[in-house]
């Protein structure tokens, strides 16, 4: 991905989404976009028409990964003709050319993680496909939530990062778009007329200002020191060990690899899993390393703001609240957080 | 280091004399936890309090979002490990403990319980508190909170929701279901939150053979729906719990009030009034008129 050299800022005409939606119809560019289903949850789903896009949306039940890493995804098909005679078929190809047209940047900004996981020791070759088909076009929050907290983890209502372009929509009338990479550029030039060079001057609207929880340099440190401590077992004693925040969360990519066959046919799946879960390091010899949700709880903590980190730099968060927002417990990872942080600076 | 509950200002009545009994229960040594609910910033729903110290139980709440049932935690062993547990119930939640004490997962003496009497949660209520028969819970080892009238029972209320699934055709319900069940995300917050679902090892987990799929298409959801359902029929109490924390907003809520309403009308049963009632399908009798399968 060529990051474009400098900002460009396009001025979107009000109709710009029937635009780009009928020019990427006719391309056979699949268009992923915010829609409101009959129970009342907004997810990235396939849409033809701007009617059936959800635009005053906080964010979408399921995240952005769902895109590239689906819940499930077929790996290999296997058929078996004889005895020791089975044939091995590549799984379902990736999915042709395709836009997401308003994730959030939050999600957008979880791509930069799994980008560096799903690249590192072996390029994943699914995901990867699918990213490259895939442009992304995020749309910049003006309100954010109650539990959006993205700033506390490097992050912006408004950032760029992970997004080809980034639009700013004003109710329904004409937009502002600034392109990030060559994806976005092209993006752009898919929209015709609709999409004008801004005039010199126009600057970015200004981030909603949202209240920093904690630093996550100082949690850090206080990971570093503290694989052992009491407030493991005090944090984990409600947690119900389900997989609700881990699947939920835009950065969360462990899975499970699964072979589902009948006599003569069969699918290798690949399937998001949750180190909540107690099966999640159990041995093969009955011995489980986890073997206490204790354990687990840390797990996730640390995995996020300490082993990530030390890998790759980054905390793997990007502050969007799904998980406090959707434990049936009220779990909550930013009040954790906040104790740790009170911890290391008495 | 510990967290003391939030003292709420302007405790209720009830709030008051909840927290007592628990920090006297605390302070005397009868248990050594009491779980309750507390209230904290961030959670719509009060959210669980392990209170060990009578400090502590001063952060009890009890109001109209204490929706969560308690129940879930008297098996678990790190639970156990704190010593006797007090545990706060509505009627709905105690329908769960009696289920636990039937079942012999716990005894009666591991538990000290602390009813508080319930006019219903949520607003508007939910639907189980309109129909619920248990405003009052007995046999408590305390029981708080002004009396609350008990509206006569009435079927038709509580079936009103699977009528109105039932009164569909099958090709409509099953696009429903389809549509429903396409949703799970095999994230198993319905089992984890759910009291009666305690197995160490549950069917999903068992490997050798794999029993149910858990890959989330349509095939493997519809299997672990209806393991779970089947396994709970005549067991389950109505609590509600796996709709509430469901995050995909599957009604599973339906699939059990129709295995209620079958077990009410074929077995005259309803489960969890009564820590010794006969459960139709866990009950032994070498007088049983049914020959069943030997
Ligand atoms: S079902 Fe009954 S006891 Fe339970 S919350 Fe509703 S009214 Fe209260
Ligand atoms: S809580 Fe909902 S999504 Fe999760 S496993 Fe149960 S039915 Fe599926
Ligand atoms: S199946 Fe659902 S409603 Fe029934 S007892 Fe379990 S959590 Fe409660």
């Amino acid at each position: 991905m060529n990051d474009v050299s400098e900002t460009k800022l396009y001025r979107l005409e009000a109709d710009w989404l029937d635009a780009a939606l009928g020019a990427l119809e006719r391309d056979g560019v699949e268009v992923l976009a915010p829609v409101k289903d009959e129970d009342g949850s907004v997810n990235l789903a396939p849409v033809t028409a701007s009617s059936e896009v959800a635009t005053d949306y906080l964010n979408a039940l399921i995240p952005l990964k769902s895109v590239f890493m689906p819940r499930t995804e077929v790996l290999i098909e296997y058929e078996r003709a004889g005895v020791g005679d089975v044939e091995v078929l590549p799984g379902a190809a990736p999915a042709g050319q395709r836009v997401v047209l308003g994730c959030r940047p939050c999600d957008a900004r979880a791509l930069v993680m799994l980008d560096s996981v799903f690249n590192w020791d072996y390029e994943d070759v699914p995901y990867r496909a699918r990213r490259d088909s895939t442009t992304v076009v995020s749309w910049a929050c003006m309100d954010p939530g109650p539990h959006c907290f993205c700033t506390s983890v490097g992050g912006s209502p408004h950032s760029a990062e992970g997004s080809d372009a980034v639009v700013y929509l004003a109710g329904s009338g004409p937009a502002l778009l600034q392109v990030v990479t060559a994806k976005g550029a092209a993006f752009v030039e898919s929209l015709g007329d609709r999409a004008q060079p801004a005039a010199d001057g126009t600057a970015l609207p200004e981030p909603p200002e949202l209240e920093t929880k904690f630093d996550t340099g100082e949690i850090k440190t206080w990971l570093d020191e503290n694989f052992e401590s009491e407030l493991w077992e005090e944090v984990s004693l409600r947690c119900l060990g389900c997989g609700a925040c881990s699947f939920l969360c835009p950065t969360c990519h462990c899975f499970d690899i699964v072979d589902e066959s009948t006599w003569k046919h069969g699918e290798r799946r690949r399937n998001w899993d949750s180190c909540a879960f107690c099966q999640f390091t159990q041995h093969a010899s009955g011995h489980n390393p986890r073997p206490n949700q204790t354990t687990r709880c840390r797990q996730r903590v640390m995995h996020k703001f300490k082993y990530f980190p030390d890998r790759f730099e980054q905390v793997a968060c990007v502050g969007c609240g799904r998980c406090a927002q959707n434990c049936g417990v009220g779990q909550n990872l930013v009040s954790i957080l906040s104790r740790i942080q009170s911890e290391e600076k008495p | 280091m510990h967290r003391t509950g939030e003292n709420r200002m302007n405790a209720t009545p009830v709030e008051e004399s909840l927290r007592e009994a628990a920090a006297g229960a605390i302070a005397d040594g009868t248990v050594g936890v009491v779980i309750g609910y507390g209230h904290e910033a961030g959670s719509d729903v009060a959210t669980p309090l392990f209170a060990r110290t009578p400090e502590q139980a001063r952060g009890l709440v009890f109001d109209a979002t204490c929706v969560g049932n308690l129940a879930i935690y008297l098996p678990k062993p790190e639970v156990r490990a704190l010593g006797r547990t007090g545990l706060v119930v509505k009627g709905c939640d105690l329908r769960a403990v009696n289920v636990l004490l039937r079942e012999h997962v716990i005894e009666r003496e591991d538990v000290f319980l602390i009813g508080v009497r319930c006019a219903g949660v949520c607003e508007p209520p939910l639907h189980k508190c309109t129909v619920c028969p248990v405003h009052d819970p007995s046999g408590c080892d305390v029981t708080l909170g002004d009396s609350v009238e008990q509206p006569t029972a009435d079927a038709s209320r509580a079936n009103a929701l699977v009528a109105e699934m039932e009164a569909k055709s099958i090709e409509e319900r099953w696009e429903f279901w389809k549509r429903q069940m396409t949703k799970c995300v095999r994230c198993y917050a319905c089992r984890q939150v759910c009291p009666l679902c305690y197995c160490k090892r549950c069917i999903v987990e068992k490997t050798t053979p794999q029993w149910v799929e858990t890959s989330p298409h349509l095939r493997g959801n519809l299997a672990w729906n209806v393991v779970r359902a089947f396994h709970l029929t005549g067991r389950c109490v109505g609590c509600g719990e796996c709709e509430r924390v469901c995050p995909v907003d599957i009604p599973l809520g339906l699939l059990n009030q129709k295995m209620a309403g079958l077990m009410e009308q074929w077995f005259d049963f309803q489960s969890g009034l009564a820590p010794d009632e006969q459960a139709p399908f866990t009950t032994w009798d070498p007088n049983d008129p049914e020959e069943g399968i030997l």
